[in-house]
């Protein structure tokens, strides 16, 4: 059994307490793996106090949802990611990186597609991901990571590579069905 | 087009977040009856779950578990006022939860100063209750990054909050404290205004929405008079969550 696997089990577990009214497993749970989860909200929000907001919002929603979590589709962790994810994604879709003035707007893109660039890198050598995420066409790779590590749209992704929004979508489109051919 | 290939585009727009809130919803409906479609989504996002663990850690900060429990007690008391019949005890829930506490003893520090920071709160109302002055929606007790209560707020429902410094915070010359709250993720953090030194003081802020319970409350060192970008640029003096006085 890998570490991760191990990690995954421990969260199944306790979600399934939590499920069943156990504070103490939430706050087991919150132990291992809030700074996780705000390090992943703030890739994608930028700011750590709104990371943080998040982070606290979703911890409350396992509170109230745990019992909608359904452990026969794998993966505990992936589900609260995806809670987190969730809400980080809509709290910069409304707008609120709108804020920025237009040089930070810039400072902000590169910095983003730094991270993303990151990510990959970070992946270790043997992962199947990186292997399939290294076969795509460059621009079919670069829009996918940064839609899913830092949260841009395909309207920020375009002016990224300065591409029209339709030929962006056609990149994720192609990229995302090679990605799954590859890794299943 | 295959209908194999419109069901891997759509588990990619799902997985990456490209999708709008009501195109979201439906996919994850589709997802209870589609089980090649939940397969798919289940497949990638699996996988792509190997770039969210290269964000690695975060520090987290001091009073967020505390600041979560307190919530808790709210969505049970909200569920129980719901009659749900979920079977979530809320009889034997402070007993696991002082075990919680006494096992994790990395939390105490910011229990502490929670408990200590609520006798403050409480003896500071005690003292305003003689003035008939109308009560505040919230209170919230604002910590230093240290856990240490730096400051009470009283929050209004005309806009205006209450504070009250109870450390002495260094301004050096040509910066000031700047109030801020944030009521919505999505606005980003709204300026209450500012104060040049750490006095009691009544500071109105713009039209907005009626304090909640959770509701994040800070003052940051900021360029005087004010910070140039209006969000907070410098650094967190004090920081707290808002509660809501019983009765």
């Amino acid at each position: 059994m890998t570490r991760t696997d191990s990690i995954d089990d421990d969260c199944e577990r306790l979600l399934a307490r939590v499920a069943g009214g156990d504070r103490m497993a939430l706050g087991q749970l919150f132990a291992t793996e809030a700074g996780r989860l705000i390090a992943i909200a703030r890739r994608i929000v930028r700011r750590r106090e709104v990371a943080e907001e998040i982070v606290q919002d979703a911890f409350v929603a396992v509170w109230r949802r745990a019992a909608s979590f359904d452990p026969a589709r794998g993966a505990g962790r992936a589900w609260l990611t995806t809670i987190v994810r969730n809400r980080a994604l809509n709290a910069v879709r409304d707008g609120s990186r709108l804020d920025f003035a237009d040089e930070e707007q810039l400072a902000l893109f590169s910095e983003r597609s730094g991270d993303a660039h990151a990510a990959l890198d970070a992946l270790s050598d043997g992962d199947a991901l990186r292997r399939c995420l290294s076969a795509l066409e460059p621009r079919r790779r670069e829009s996918i990571l940064l839609a899913y590590v830092v949260g841009c749209t395909h309207g920020e992704i375009a002016a990224r590579l300065d591409a029209p929004v339709g030929t962006v979508k056609a990149w994720i489109r192609r990229g995302v069905i090679a990605l799954q051919e590859c890794l299943s | 087009m295959s209908v194999r290939d419109d069901r891997m585009a759509r588990a990619g727009d799902y997985v990456l977040g490209l999708m709008e809130e009501a195109e979201r919803l439906r996919a994850e409906a589709d997802m209870a009856t589609d089980a090649e479609f939940r397969a798919a989504v289940d497949l990638l996002s699996n996988r792509m779950a190997a770039l969210d663990d290269t964000a690695g850690r975060d520090p987290v900060p001091e009073g967020m578990w505390t600041a979560i429990e307190a919530r808790l007690v709210e969505a049970d008391a909200d569920a129980a006022t719901a009659a749900s019949s979920a079977g979530r005890s809320l009889s034997s829930a402070p007993v696991v939860d002082l075990a919680a506490r006494r096992r994790q003893t990395a939390w105490r520090p910011a229990l502490m100063a929670a408990s200590i920071a609520a006798a403050l709160g409480i003896g500071y109302l005690a003292g305003t209750t003689f003035s008939p002055r109308p009560q505040p929606v919230v209170v919230v007790v604002l910590d230093t990054p240290d856990a240490v209560p730096g400051a009470i707020f009283e929050a209004f429902a005309d806009d205006t909050v209450r504070i009250v410094p109870l450390q002495d915070f260094a301004v050096p010359e040509g910066k000031t404290l700047q109030v801020w709250t944030l009521y919505d993720p999505a606005v980003g953090p709204v300026s209450l205004g500012t104060l040049p030194s750490a006095v009691p003081a009544v500071l109105r802020g713009p039209d907005q929405p009626l304090p909640r319970a959770d509701q994040l409350y800070e003052i940051t060192l900021e360029p005087a008079p004010g910070s140039p970008t209006g969000k907070p640029t410098g650094p967190i003096l004090v920081k707290g969550f808002a509660r809501r006085p019983p009765g």
